[in-house]
């Protein structure tokens, strides 16, 4: 298959990946508020469909977000999210755990003057209390627009591998 | 194995360790309960016509479900009667026929072996198909719940239930038609044993102020009172507690069905428009549980929180782990909308990145893996809470604790338990059934109360 659209440029990409980065990182060292002031627009929807094993004979449609979906939030939504990880009360987290990102296979497109469609693979690592390791790997389909020197996602759209996760909970921002 | 005395200890409310962590034990539990009791395989909701199917699981079988051409439900085991390759791969969808990929029989929507390739040059005529077909498994439903039982001598799905009927119609008996599951289920692992998230669900009231004081500080509302478990929280004539016969039992906080959800304008008109004809059809009695919030467990493995209408099976996978499947249920009779928002609730607070429910995962785990250690699993575990403050009722049906902070149902489901892994067969069982709360002796606890209260002056 070939995409018939072209790619954006070596420097917009190389903004787009430098972006991921910058979002992983923060990501990492627990900086929900700032990733959520600088990464989040406010028209968000963040959404993690469930996806059933189905025949590939079967016609139904692929999920919606009327559909059960582990994530389906909108801005006010997430931000409740993020303020459930402040209140220092998430006992779980308390040693932290430890997450990493690897976020790589970045395809971005210009779909309008300074939007741009975005298709990325993460690969996520946590590591909790002593010697457990869970480990997800996920597509994503990111719909970001320019935002003063940076980006904000106003869609995403993640595609867990997994159908039965393992893992005690997939409370983490990806 | 000592005998279940070594286990569950009744009058000292105390269970051993041995229960969350042992392979006997284990062991015994899939022949004494998931082998006996009714288990938990879907709505009709998920299988409305003909050729419809789910997979799932009766503890560690794989089982298909499949609606009919007259309407009826069939399930059977989903492994093929040639050399046992699972038949059908597929989480869900529409069926006339089971292909088995390893050597292409087929096997029919009713689980019947109706085809098998070149049969007459492999086997010239020899082979029995009427023998063959998949392993049946009993089937019926309870106001479109649907259940499974693999013992013949099992009484019927509505007297396993038994009194928890009476409980269960608040809710899947009403005038606007009771309530369904959405699907498809979220999946996820846990490595915990499978009783620890259903007594979790049967009576853990005391949780969830500190377990989810996080969660319950930013969802605020009614619930917020409980964050931190703080001095000033709300404790009197929060709820109840109940448990029944065969073990199933819930807690109820009294006035609070929506009180998980953020978002719940739909749902609180929905409950206001139709709680005075749940009130016509069912009494007043029923109609306060109507709108309360319910922690439940359906004995052995199925829970849910109706209200937040989050429903789970905790299928195990041994003693160490669980598969932990989530549906939401909803009101029937409620628009597609109200609908769509109670299931996104739902899964917002209790799917597998839940608000609430991902905090519980590693006191669950822990709980399990802690016995480990030979000198920690020698220790016995303590379910005393409200002990004694309970007692028959004469209104509600089985033993009623005082207190939806309290652990009456753990009490009770354990004592079934016991009594199912003790019993040779269900005539054992059943021989139990005139004095099957003898452990209950307060017997005037609420008689005594409610005099009390009547006698109090009205403000």
């Amino acid at each position: 298959m070939t995409e018939a659209r072209k790619t954006v440029g070596m420097e917009l990409h190389h903004a787009i990946v430098s972006h991921y980065s910058a979002e992983a990182r923060m990501l990492q060292n627990r900086q929900y508020r700032a990733w959520f002031d600088t990464v989040i627009a406010e028209d968000i929807h963040y959404w993690m469909p469930v996806y059933e094993q189905r025949f590939v004979r079967d016609r139904r449609p692929e999920p919606t977000p009327d559909d059960a979906a582990i994530y389906n939030d909108d801005y006010g939504e997430l931000k409740q999210r993020v303020d459930r990880l402040l209140t220092g009360q998430v006992w779980m987290e308390d040693p932290p755990s430890r997450i990493r990102y690897f976020v790589s296979n970045v395809e971005a497109f210009e779909t309008a003057p300074g939007e741009f469609e975005v298709f990325s693979n993460v690969l996520v690592h946590r590591n909790r209390r002593q010697s457990e390791v869970y480990v997800h790997t996920l597509g994503r389909e990111d719909k970001l627009r320019k935002a003063g020197e940076g980006f904000k996602v106003f869609s995403r759209k993640l595609i867990l591998d997994a159908r039965v996760v393992q893992d005690k909970n997939l409370y983490f921002f990806a | 194995m000592n005998g279940s005395a070594a286990l569950v200890d009744n009058a000292n409310a105390s269970q051993s360790r041995r229960v969350f962590w042992d392979q006997d034990v284990y062991q015994l539990e899939l022949e004494r309960i998931f082998s006996r009791c009714w288990l938990m395989l879907g709505h009709d909701s998920l299988v409305p016509k003909s050729g419809d199917f789910i997979t799932t699981y009766m503890a560690e079988d794989r089982v298909i479900l499949s609606r009919q051409p007259d309407g009826s439900l069939k399930a059977f085991i989903n492994s093929c009667t040639h050399r046992g390759n699972q038949v059908c791969h597929a989480d869900s969808g529409s069926a006339k026929a089971f292909v088995c990929n390893y050597h292409g029989w087929v096997f029919g929507q009713d689980g019947a072996l109706v085809d098998v390739p070149m049969e007459e040059r492999c086997y010239h005529n020899d082979l029995d198909k009427s023998k063959l077909g998949l392993t049946q498994i009993r089937v019926e439903t309870y106001k479109g719940f649907i259940f499974g039982c693999h013992d013949p001598e099992a009484p019927s799905l509505e007297e396993y239930l038994g009194d928890f009927c009476w409980y269960l119609d608040s809710i899947w008996d009403t005038p606007d038609g009771g309530m369904e599951l959405l699907g498809p289920p979220l999946k996820s692992t846990l490595a915990c044993n499978w009783k620890v998230p259903t007594e979790n669900f049967v009576g853990d009231g005391y949780h969830v102020g500190w377990t989810h004081a996080a969660a319950l500080q930013m969802i605020g509302g009614e619930l917020s009172g409980l964050s931190g478990n703080r001095a000033d929280m709300p404790f009197d004539d929060l709820g109840l507690q109940f448990t029944v016969r065969h073990g199933h039992g819930f807690g109820l906080i009294l006035n609070a069905a929506s009180s998980i959800h953020v978002k719940r304008d739909g749902y609180i008109k929905y409950i206001n428009e139709t709680r005075g004809a749940v009130r016509a059809k069912l009494g007043p009695e029923r109609e306060m549980l109507y709108v309360g919030h319910w922690n439940t467990s359906l004995f052995p493995n199925c829970s849910f929180l109706y209200g937040t209408n989050t429903f789970k099976i905790w299928h195990p996978r041994g003693p160490h782990e669980i598969e932990v499947w989530t549906y939401t249920m909803v009101p029937k009779g409620a628009d597609a909308e109200t609908k769509r928002s109670m299931q996104r609730e739902a899964i917002r607070s209790f799917g597998t990145a839940g608000t609430l429910e991902s905090d519980d995962g590693e006191n669950m785990s822990s709980a399990t893996y802690n016995n480990q250690g030979v000198i920690t699993r020698r220790g016995w575990m303590n379910s005393s809470m409200g002990l004694n403050r309970e007692g028959p009722h004469p209104v509600f049906p089985g033993i009623v604790g005082v207190s939806f902070i309290g652990e009456t149902s753990y009490r009770g489901f354990y004592r079934f338990w016991q009594e199912m892994i003790d019993a040779p067969d269900w005539a054992a069982v059943k021989a139990g059934d005139a004095d099957w709360d003898k452990m209950w002796t307060n017997r005037n606890f609420w008689p005594e109360r409610l005099a009390a209260q009547q006698a109090e002056p009205q403000d």
